[in-house]
């Protein structure tokens, strides 16, 4: 289910990437990743490729495929399932 | 002696990333002090300034105009309680007469070589309310490997992320650009530095990543490519000023480490289209630095300009207003006609419009800039186009096993906070 693994993405950025005062639940999985949103900056961004690569076994190349997929929480986690669906 | 040593804070441009760096002038400055001087660097930006803390001399290094103001009200607090004030950097230089109102010395010019005579002056009472050395340069070669020891590290460090070191392998610029004032300061010779020296402060700094801040590469063909030759075994990766447009020193760059380079985009023209291009293919990122506000400006133009800098490519792009900052050729030509509307130093952080534009209003300048960052991130974010440079520098590591990885134990750093 991709409300399951969107949850639980929330919950590894949250973790790991350490956004501050914030719950799985305030994250809007549909808001950008980037500036006004979650807010997350360029370090993030890195942590978030190791995250990725890490947890899920995924590659992700910032300036190829990385714009549609680091649009928000959600469009990280459709990618996850149609890359792990193959 | 102990000698505490100042970095004045400042308003940061406004859109600018939140890194800080550590500041150059004051660890080159500090290299010229006696090794038995006992320094106290505090970066203002980063540091609260204790004005109880036991010193004997107080230094306040200035780079740029917007630090000014600051930089003479600490001096002043400094000298209430009784301590002595000598300030330099390259700001004192465009600011001398009124920064010796405030401060009991200033120092103007290079240091090297100069500053036991100060330091002599100051234990005997005797300190000179100016020290001119503008245009009488040390020998180059005179220049050591800057103290870099003075620097709190850990407040240059972002979530874990060690910023660049900063590092000069030349002095003098033979350019005479418009807004720039290095002419004024550094003088118009180009003053390389040998190379064994380069290669010796290179190989001291315990940064894989580097600001190489020379005014520009491009100032001597065959001192350009030697350069990177010896460069190129010391896997450093670096952002720098431009670096000349020809096939051999641009693949050196690369081969030595080039990173991204900070290129002024001043029209729409095939020659700067061209220009990045070439960088790209040598797989050298770009950060345009964009002016707005030239007189032959117009609306339409600055709308153009920011529509051409999404369709060339351009990785990062810094928008400034021009400033007229005293030695310019922008200064004497705005002054001139009497279009300089504010002398308020700290209104000088090139997001403010201090003359009056040609073509426009200064409200309308303003909004436009505003526009003009707006506009260019609108597609990817500054954060995002800042990643894919990370990614860029981590790739060039991978490739030739320079990369480290940081450790996770500091990934939670933010500036300022200091060890946790």
């Amino acid at each position: 289910m991709i409300e399951d693994l969107i949850l639980k993405l929330k919950k590894e950025i949250i973790e790991e990437l350490n956004v501050e005062n914030m719950t799985p639940e305030e994250i809007d999985a549909e808001a950008p990743l980037f500036g006004e949103g979650l807010g997350l900056d360029s370090i993030d961004a890195l942590e978030l490729v190791v995250l990725l690569d890490k947890n899920y076994g995924i590659k992700i190349q910032a300036s190829k495929e990385g714009p549609k997929i680091f649009r928000s929480v959600k469009t990280i986690a459709e990618y996850i399932q149609e890359h792990q669906e193959k | 002696m102990k000698f505490t040593l100042i970095y004045p804070k400042w308003k940061k441009l406004r859109g600018q990333t939140e890194f800080h760096l550590p500041p150059h002038g004051p660890v080159v400055f500090a290299a010229t002090l006696p090794r038995d001087v006992e320094i106290t660097f505090i970066d203002e930006n980063l540091e609260t300034i204790d004005f109880n803390d036991q010193a004997d001399f107080i230094g306040i290094s200035m780079m740029l105009t917007s630090q000014v103001k600051r930089g003479w009200k600490i001096a002043e607090e400094y000298r209430r309680r009784g301590m002595k004030v000598v300030c330099g950097g390259i700001a004192t230089m465009l600011h001398a007469e009124e920064t010796s109102l405030h401060a009991d010395a200033i120092f103007l010019g290079e240091a090297e070589g100069r500053m036991e005579q100060v330091l002599e002056d100051f234990r005997n009472n005797r300190l000179r309310k100016v020290y001119n050395y503008r245009t009488d340069f040390p020998p180059i070669a005179s220049v050591g490997t800057a103290r870099r020891d003075i620097l709190k590290r850990q407040l240059y460090s972002y979530k874990g992320i060690q910023m660049v070191d900063l590092f000069h392998a030349s002095r003098g610029c033979r350019f005479d650009c418009y807004p720039c004032c290095m002419s004024f300061v550094g003088g118009r010779e180009f003053r390389p530095r040998p190379f064994e020296k380069v290669v010796e402060e290179l190989t001291a700094i315990d940064n894989n990543r580097l600001y190489i801040v020379d005014n520009s590469l491009s100032q001597d063909t065959t001192w350009e490519k030697q350069l990177f030759r010896e460069m190129i075994p010391l896997k450093k990766k670096w952002c720098c000023h431009p670096i000349e447009d020809d096939d051999e020193v641009l693949d050196l760059a690369a081969q030595a480490g080039a990173w991204f380079v900070y290129q002024a985009i001043f029209d729409t023209s095939d020659f700067i289209r061209n220009r990045i291009k070439r960088y790209h293919d040598f797989g050298i990122g770009v950060e345009g630095t964009i002016l707005l506000g030239l007189d032959r400006h117009t609306e339409d133009d600055i709308r153009r300009l920011i529509d051409f800098l999404l369709e060339i490519e351009l990785d990062l792009a810094e928008f400034t207003v021009l400033t007229p900052f005293p030695y310019t050729r922008a200064f004497a030509d705005l002054q001139g006609k009497g279009r300089i509307l504010s002398y308020n130093w700290n209104d000088y952080t090139c997001d403010q419009v201090v003359f009056q534009p040609k073509q426009m209003s200064p409200e309308r300048l303003r909004q436009l800039y505003d526009e003009a960052w707006k506009i260019f991130y609108r597609e990817k974010s500054q954060p995002y186009r800042m990643f894919e440079l990370f990614e860029r520098v981590i790739d060039k590591e991978m490739a030739d096993g320079s990369f480290q990885r940081q450790p996770r134990t500091r990934a939670r750093r933010k500036f300022g906070q200091g060890e946790q």
